[in-house]
């Protein structure tokens, strides 16, 4: 798009906005992202079937790694959206979850960079603004769809709630949720991605590792961060934002 | 591309983000002080206090990032670039 | 880098599968397996609780059916004890009034042999002075 200006920058070696284009039907569709998002998704089934293998009342090995990762979800679910409703939300969070950990993780620690591919590069998924708002956009649908299940039309009093002239604002909120969803994950992993690559464009040994760590540290908060708020959201949407919860 | 147009948006970038720094920068000292002084009172919550700063601390994090998006957006995928 | 495309509905379609196979695969046996775990240590925990009242409850009776015996141990040996006191003491005394009574018997014998024996002294004095006379005097003083 502006590939002259960007050659006066150093960042221009970075190759930010270059896929790998796969034809599919007549559609494009980005080949690296899926590529790695498989790896990541082959992790995650791995590890989950290694774990389920045969299943012991006393847990060792890759089961008790396993069975923590589950409290750990488990626990995030149930604090945000509470004892009663939290069970049937476990997967969709805990998923939410795990993908974006794995996926983080996997751009910061495994050198995707040493494998060529014709185009653009190797990285984490979450690095791909698809990917980011496919994810919003599915927690929009499941808070949306939590509230309707559990509050049928009732669940549109919440727009009108305490006034009708927050009306658009309430409106609007259901815009910026996944947008600043999205918005926040994507520019964590890709600040992280862009930081660390500067760092290794200038000096290629040992200076950008401190930087490196607290990119792993980010990437494992903004996993947190993005599973806790769509928790929240969730959770949110069934309580309500009227009625006896008010004073929340 | 116009030499305006590039010159505005690399300036507009660096202001992006910097801009972006200052609110969350205050924030985030205000939440991490606020968090010590809790700590301080009550030692034995220190756990609870951390993992709820480290939440709100990316939130506001968050907040630069959205500068750094812009920034971003500016830099490699500049509408005005045509 | 905003390039939206067919990535997205690929992206959200695959994340929902993956959210389905861990459904089946990691979130169904594992909570399965917490849960179960959580049933077997509470019905355990119960279970333990409830024997170590039972055990409890046995040790107690137990140590009051000790103190019981030991009260009632104790109580024999002190019968025990006074009969045997008393039959010593019995035996004692009647061991005595024997002695008493067959020394009384022996120092009678004794008395009365003593007094035969000086009566029949007394008896022999006549004719044993007559005898020492007429040896001394002669027979003719003495008829």
């Amino acid at each position: 798009m502006m590939h002259q200006s960007l050659n006066l920058l150093p960042l221009a070696k970075l190759e930010v906005g270059h896929h790998l284009y796969w034809q599919l039907g007549n559609l494009k569709i980005h080949g690296q992202v899926f590529i790695t998002t498989w790896i990541v998704m082959g992790l995650l089934l791995i590890a989950a079937i290694a774990a389920t293998r045969n299943i012991e009342r006393i847990p060792k090995g890759i089961q008790n790694l396993m069975e923590y990762a589950l409290e750990y979800v488990r626990d995030l679910a149930k604090n945000q959206i509470g004892e009663k409703e939290y069970r049937p939300w476990v997967p969709f969070v805990g998923t939410l979850f795990l993908f974006i950990f794995v996926a983080n993780w996997s751009g910061a620690l495994v050198p995707w960079k040493l494998i060529h591919l014709p185009e653009g590069e190797l990285a984490a998924p979450t690095n791909d603004i698809n990917t980011t708002v496919a994810l919003a956009l599915l927690v929009s649908l499941a808070y949306f769809y939590a509230g309707f299940r559990k509050r049928g039309l009732g669940y549109f009093a919440k727009y009108i709630e305490p006034t009708p002239i927050l009306l658009p604002i309430a409106i609007l909120e259901d815009f910026t949720k996944p947008l600043s969803l999205s918005f926040r994950l994507f520019g964590n992993i890709l600040a992280d991605e862009l930081v660390v690559g500067v760092l290794v464009l200038l000096v290629p040994l040992f200076v950008p590792l401190p930087v490196m760590m607290l990119g792993l540290f980010t990437s494992a908060i903004q996993a947190l961060v993005f599973a806790t708020l769509a928790a929240a959201y969730i959770g949110e949407a069934m309580e309500g934002h009227g009625g006896e919860h008010e004073a929340h | 591309m116009n030499p305006i147009v590039a010159s505005a948006s690399v300036i507009a970038a660096a202001l992006a983000i910097g801009l972006a720094a200052i609110g969350p920068g205050i924030g985030q000292g205000n939440a991490s002080g606020e968090a010590v002084a809790g700590i301080a009172r009550q030692p034995e919550a220190e756990g609870k206090i951390r993992g709820t700063l480290l939440l709100t601390l990316a939130f506001m994090e968050s907040l630069t990032i959205y500068g750094l998006v812009i920034a971003l957006v500016l830099l490699f995928a500049n509408p005005f670039a045509g | 880098m905003f390039d939206f495309d067919a990535t997205l509905p690929l992206m959200a379609a695959q994340f929902l599968l993956l959210v389905a196979i861990l459904n089946q695969v990691f979130y169904k046996p594992l909570t399965k397996s917490l849960d179960d775990r959580d049933n077997y240590i509470r019905t355990n925990n119960t279970e333990a609780q409830e024997r170590l009242a039972k055990a409890q409850r046995l040790a107690q009776q137990y140590e009051q059916e000790l103190a019981n015996t030991r009260r009632q141990a104790q109580s024999v040996i002190a019968t025990a004890q006074a009969e045997a006191q008393k039959t010593a003491a019995q035996e004692l005394a009647e061991v005595q009034r024997e002695v008493q009574a067959q020394f009384q018997q022996v120092q009678q014998e004794l008395d009365q042999q003593k007094q035969v024996a000086l009566q029949a002294l007394e008896s022999q004095v006549g004719t044993l002075s007559r005898q020492i006379l007429t040896k001394l005097l002669g027979t003719e003083l003495a008829s």
